[in-house]
């Protein structure tokens, strides 16, 4: 009696459980990314990839780039891609809004239509470093709004489509967030509530475990196909890959190893894409003291690497080298290895004249160095592997361990001689102003930010080509500029790492995907489940 | 016993304060800038020293330590650093999570341990014992979120049988009790390995007693002897266990909610620390000593009941 009694028992909690959740046959796409918990999603302090990928699918821009291809910008919230115009010195642009782009309701803020003034206001957040991590961005911008439809752009120096265009797309400062909206929400509202005019709109947000979307019915490119997103957070690459597996997610980012990836391609029903933008791994060499002060030092270092050994770290197709700082696959302005080759600006792992190169600079057997690397992998097996490298030629780096935001932490206070950085800058300017110019410099800096190098022999340079408008010349300045500093060997470019995302073979995401700015697929209108 | 009480509750009021100090100087000395962390590595210094400001890190620690006990006092657990939402609110998601996991947790160890236990004692040294002594050894040997991960593998993977990760909606019981199998079982049963250990001592240790061999001697059925009167006794230790596990497995339930991504406690805990929200972090580690307090007052409380000489 007692058995039968325990049997009936397990078969009833068999049936009530049942399969797993049936979430996406409703139409709601289910996502989840490598992440704790929101950040915030104010756009304009949206800086991690969970966040972007949020703000892209409830925020517009003027302009956008081009779903699944970053190297392309189109309209839109405005009508069409303006052209500029000089008056009294300073340059215009002037955008025409279109008609019938609607901000979502939130509370106590019912649906209207977004005018010029919501643009006006948005970008002077964007550029109020109070109220935007992007402040800097924005300096020497002032914004009218002539009439409703109307936005004027003024710029106090001229910069060329590509460098102005990045300002007011869909990413970073400019995502246009609705003035009335905005105002009734309040900073701390903004951070777990975005409204915007994008193609979802937020329904609810659960602190560490996901925010839910829905569609957005009049959005003005028409209503999405998918009902809705479910943006999950979740840290574990091994539950988020079960959880793909099981059904349960309908799309996850993956894991950046070539192992990873061939082993998904395996898995029945799921598809695995590697795709742009890549962050770029670029060493930088600090050039102030000894004895990295001396460049046949730092050139024997670059001698002493060798790419490929990286790369193997990550696997080819998952990685690729660059001799760069700017990844010329991905921005204009970039060098490719034949390019610097004839120069012998690649330079080519010779572990020989390396160690050679030591001796002339007062090194023969080699000197010791301290350093701090992230625990996060992607930094750590660089480091590891840089420090093999270097022990081949008597350079003894000793690396030290700690948490990624210590790392983020001691780097900008100069801690390293040597910091390896990955990161993604949406075109060169930012890469060059960031990471080259000498108000950006550690520590010492007008505005001290990640010129690591204490580098300052191209500020005129890049000045230059931030401020002009032929986009020809603008390219020649910036190849000048970069192969002065790979002469000088401040910056070694290591390889840039691509977006690696898995998804159900159900998933379309409506467009071809070659890079995306926001470092995942991108969800859109024409995003859709096939089952 | 409400003298004994009052006494024991007085008692945890400084442990409670004593802990919330710790965790307060714990908080702050993990490297690491939340306002970096919540910007990341693109925003300027600029915009880096004003989130600073706005999140009051520029307060000195005295100043933050008496807003956080003021706080504390009041029942006001503060808004994270981080999101700005209020934490009583995110804790009050999260908690039933944690409470239903760690609950059945312990169900699933005591009520597949202790029969275990028994019965390989009853069957000390045959075939019956030697698998209930190796799987025993075995569920000890296996880390939670390993066999977590196994679980998965097998009952969500291979047979689809129930879901991989998350935690169902509160609101829907089947959905609910699907989510809570796995990770309850993955915690339970590495609970079970460590109650059917000292079940079976405890029972061999009373099996020896005078009094068993009285009962056999007066022709009681073996069951009799067995379950009135050896494991009466034998139950004393396990219970003591049971209570130490139960705090053992608050601290185990972090690891089992991340790898099933269940939205408890733990969870919210490692998403804390990820991201340096300083405030969160210590109002959940405060929630978490509460358990423990409550858990160490309720296990006295037991034995004062159970052995009134403890009392006094």
């Amino acid at each position: 009696m007692r058995s039968k009694f325990v049997l009936v028992l397990v078969l009833a909690m068999v049936c009530l459980v049942g399969a797993p959740d049936p979430a996406s046959a409703a139409g709601i796409l289910r996502i989840a990314q490598n992440a704790a918990d929101i950040g915030s999603l104010d756009p304009h302090f949206a800086t991690t990839t969970q966040d972007r990928s949020l703000v892209d699918m409830v925020f517009n821009g003027l302009v956008r780039y081009k779903p699944g291809d970053g190297s392309v910008f189109e309209p839109d919230v405005a009508t069409s891609i303006p052209a500029s115009r000089i008056v009294d010195g300073k340059q215009v642009w002037t955008f025409q809004l279109r008609k019938g782009v609607m901000c979502h309701a939130t509370t106590g803020v019912p649906t209207y239509e977004l005018t010029s003034e919501d643009v006006v206001y948005s970008l002077q957040k964007s550029a109020d470093k109070n109220r935007s991590a992007y402040a800097a961005d924005y300096t020497g911008m002032t914004v009218e709004a002539p009439d409703a439809q109307t936005v004027k752009v003024t710029l106090d120096k001229p910069l060329s489509p590509v460098l102005f265009f990045a300002k007011v797309a869909n990413y970073n400062g400019g995502f246009i967030v609705c003035k009335k909206t905005a105002e009734k929400l309040g900073p701390d509202g903004m951070k777990t509530r975005p409204a915007g005019t994008g193609p979802f709109m937020f329904k609810s947000y659960s602190s560490k475990e996901r925010v839910q979307l829905v569609a957005n019915p009049a959005y003005f490119r028409g209503k999405p196909q998918l009902d809705g997103v479910d943006f999950r957070y979740m840290p574990d690459i091994s539950s988020r890959e079960l959880a793909l597996r099981n059904g349960q997610l309908d799309v996850i980012n993956g894991a950046p190893d070539k192992a990873w990836v061939d082993k998904m391609k395996g898995v029945s029903g799921v598809k695995v894409d590697v795709f742009g933008v890549g962050e770029v791994a670029v060493l930088h060499l600090q050039t102030t003291a000894p004895p990295l002060d001396k460049p046949e030092v730092r050139k024997a270092i670059a001698h002493a690497l060798d790419r490929d050994e990286f790369l193997a770290l990550v696997g080819p197709g998952i990685g690729e080298n660059v001799f760069s700082p700017v990844p010329v696959k991905f921005l204009a302005g970039g060098l490719t290895r034949q390019e610097l080759a004839g120069k012998g600006l690649d330079y080519k792992t010779d572990r020989e004249k390396a160690k050679k190169l030591l001796a002339d600079a007062g090194y023969p057997n080699g000197f010791s160095m301290e350093m701090v690397t992230s625990e996060m992998t992607g930094y750590r097996v660089l480091y590891e592997s840089m420090q093999a490298q270097l022990a081949k030629v008597g350079i003894k780096a000793n690396v030290k361990l700690v948490d990624h935001s210590t790392m983020h932490s001691m780097i900008r206070k100069d801690a390293n001689p040597l910091v390896v950085y990955i990161a993604w800058r949406p075109n060169a300017d930012v890469y060059f102003t960031q990471f080259l110019h000498s108000d950006s410099t550690v520590v010492t800096g007008k505005k001290p930010n990640t010129n690591f190098s204490h580098y300052n022999k191209i500020d005129g340079l890049i000045e230059q080509a931030r401020n002009e408008t032929d986009q020809v010349k603008q390219v020649a300045l910036w190849k000048e500029a970069q192969i002065k500093a790979l002469e000088d060997m401040v910056v070694y470019p290591i390889q840039y790492q691509n977006q690696v995302y898995a998804r159900s073979t159900a998933v379309d995401y409506g467009h071809e995907l070659i890079s995306v700015l926001a470092l995942y697929p991108g969800i859109t209108e024409k995003t859709r489940l096939t089952k | 016993m409400l003298k004994y009480i009052a006494q024991r509750l007085a008692l945890s009021i400084p442990v409670f304060l004593g802990v919330a100090t710790i965790v307060f100087l714990v908080v702050r000395v993990i490297p690491g800038d939340p306002a970096v962390a919540a910007l990341g590595d693109y925003a300027s210094k600029e915009a880096v020293d004003a989130l600073r400001q706005r999140m009051g890190l520029n307060e000195s620690l005295p100043v933050q330590y008496v807003r956080f006990l003021g706080s504390l006092v009041r029942g006001d657990l503060g808004k994270s650093m981080i999101t700005g939402s209020p934490i009583r609110d995110d804790i009050a998601h999260a908690l039933p999570y944690t409470i239903e996991l760690t609950v059945l947790a312990i169900l699933i160890g005591t009520f597949l341990g202790v029969p275990i236990g028994v019965y390989t004692a009853i069957r000390r040294n045959r075939l019956a014992d030697y698998i209930g002594r190796v799987l025993s050894l075995t569920g000890l040997s296996v880390p939670a979120f390993y066999l977590g991960i196994l679980l998965i593998l097998l009952l969500a993977i291979q047979f689809q049988w129930l879901p991989a990760t998350g935690g169902g909606g509160m609101d829907d019981l089947r959905e609910n009790i699907s989510h809570l199998i796995l990770p309850a079982l993955t915690l339970g049963l590495v609970m079970t390995a460590s109650v059917a250990r000292l079940a079976r001592s405890a029972m061999l240790n009373v099996l020896r007693h005078d009094y068993v061999r009285t009962a056999r001697a007066k022709g009681l059925k073996e069951r009799v002897v067995h379950l009135r009167h050896a494991l009466r006794s034998a139950l004393i230790p396990i219970i003591s266990v049971t209570g130490i596990w139960a705090v053992s497995l608050i601290g185990d339930s972090v690891t089992v909610e991340v790898v099933f991504a269940r939205p408890g406690l733990g969870k919210m805990m490692v998403g804390a620390i990820l991201q340096r929200d300083y405030t969160a972090l210590q109002s959940i580690m405060v929630i978490y000593t509460g358990f423990v307090v409550v858990i160490n007052l309720m296990i006295d409380l037991i034995y004062g009941w159970v052995d009134p000489r403890i009392r006094h």
